[in-house]
């Protein structure tokens, strides 16, 4: 260990494309949000850089892994990255499930008067101070603000109750993916890796159809505090979900490659971790937004 | 009951940050420790999803009444 130099990278130019992607991907988004025409067709350039970045500069690592090129040392590097964003992903999430608790215990029932007892306002005809805050403002008409009026909750023991079941059940297969591939059965890690895949496209597929159910009864963006939460929560989770399956996708292509073996599988094992907790997270997103 | 399913909650959360110490760890020891609390996780997870549909059979739990988030 202690005579292994440390891995000093080559030049490559994918940081440059990365950084060409991400400026493009603001610039197309900020203009979109202006109503800009083109914002979003720079939008989707931005993303399809991002991706060809991803795909380059990934598959360039891989080659060297594969290759024979990196070192112990560089293998803690790659566990250092990732933790780090482990860590990251906690806090995002940790972040926007503060805001559905802070809107939900704190500032709604401040606004009805609760706890301070003096500041207890009549914010809007029918306003009530409770969780879901289904009744909004309606059009209240400054700054062409309109609220989406008389939506419908999404029902718990329909389609999110199913996903749970999905994406639960996709834990248990990836646990036995885990299983097989740290036993060498080559075979039955692919079968169980493709069950894990099949599992989680049902799971985004199902999410698209709530989304269209939610969406027609009246539940959107612009449904208050509760609509703002539901969409903010959810969409960022499918996003995770969708990444999820791409990179489930790509672990099972390079399992078929032969690129693991019962010592080496750091990929495997990183991207495991990364499904486990997309896992936990909707788990918090049935009882805390769907449920209670 | 709301304790009950916080400790649960808890302890999923505790064995995802022990599988990221074993996989920052490296190596076969730290690879068995991810695996096993990954292992637990599921058992777990699986557990409190059966539970809390259990429990809303029962009536144990109804929405919006579950003493964790005062609400109006």
């Amino acid at each position: 260990m202690s005579n292994e130099k440390y891995y000093v990278p080559h030049g490559t130019y994918w940081p440059i494309i990365g950084s060409i992607g991400v400026s493009t991907l603001f610039v197309g988004f900020a203009n979109q949000m202006h109503d800009v025409s083109w914002g979003w067709p720079v939008m989707v350039l931005g993303f399809a850089i991002i991706a060809f970045m991803l795909f380059g500069w990934i598959g360039t690592v891989v080659s060297e892994s594969v290759g024979g090129l990196y070192n112990s040392q560089v293998d803690k590097s790659f566990r250092w990255g990732m933790s780090w964003f482990i860590f990251s992903e906690v806090m995002f999430f940790a972040a926007f499930f503060g805001a559905l608790l802070y809107a939900r215990v704190l500032s709604v029932p401040w606004l009805g008067g609760e706890y301070n007892n003096i500041y207890s306002p009549e914010l809007w005809e029918g306003f009530k101070s409770a969780w879901p805050l289904i009744t909004t403002p309606g059009e209240v008409g400054q700054n062409g603000v309109t609220f989406s009026t008389n939506f419908k909750l999404v029902d718990t023991w329909g389609l999110p109750a199913l996903n749970t079941g999905l994406l639960l059940t996709s834990g248990v297969t990836l646990t036995y993916a885990h299983h097989a591939l740290r036993a060498g059965h080559r075979n039955a890690l692919m079968a169980w890796m493709l069950a894990t895949i099949a599992l989680g496209v049902v799971f985004l597929g199902f999410q698209i159809t709530e989304y269209g159910h939610a969406y027609h009864d009246g539940l959107k963006l612009t449904s208050g505090i509760y609509g703002s939460t539901f969409y903010l929560l959810t969409g960022f989770h499918g996003f995770h979900v969708t990444i999820g399956v791409i990179m489930l996708t790509v672990i099972l292509y390079r399992i078929q490659k032969g690129h693991f073996n019962l010592e080496n599988h750091f990929a495997f094992e990183g991207v495991a971790w990364y499904w486990h907790f997309v896992d936990v997270v909707w788990l918090g997103l049935f009882i805390f937004v769907y449920w209670i | 009951m709301d304790y009950f399913v916080i400790a649960i909650i808890v302890l999923i959360f505790f064995f995802l940050a022990a599988a990221v110490i074993g996989l920052l760890k490296g190596g076969r020891e730290g690879s068995d420790k991810m695996f096993k609390a990954l292992r637990m996780r599921i058992i777990l997870s699986v557990f409190l999803f059966i539970f809390l549909l259990f429990a809303n059979y029962i009536g144990w739990i109804e929405p919006n009444n579950f003493n964790l988030l005062p609400t109006q």
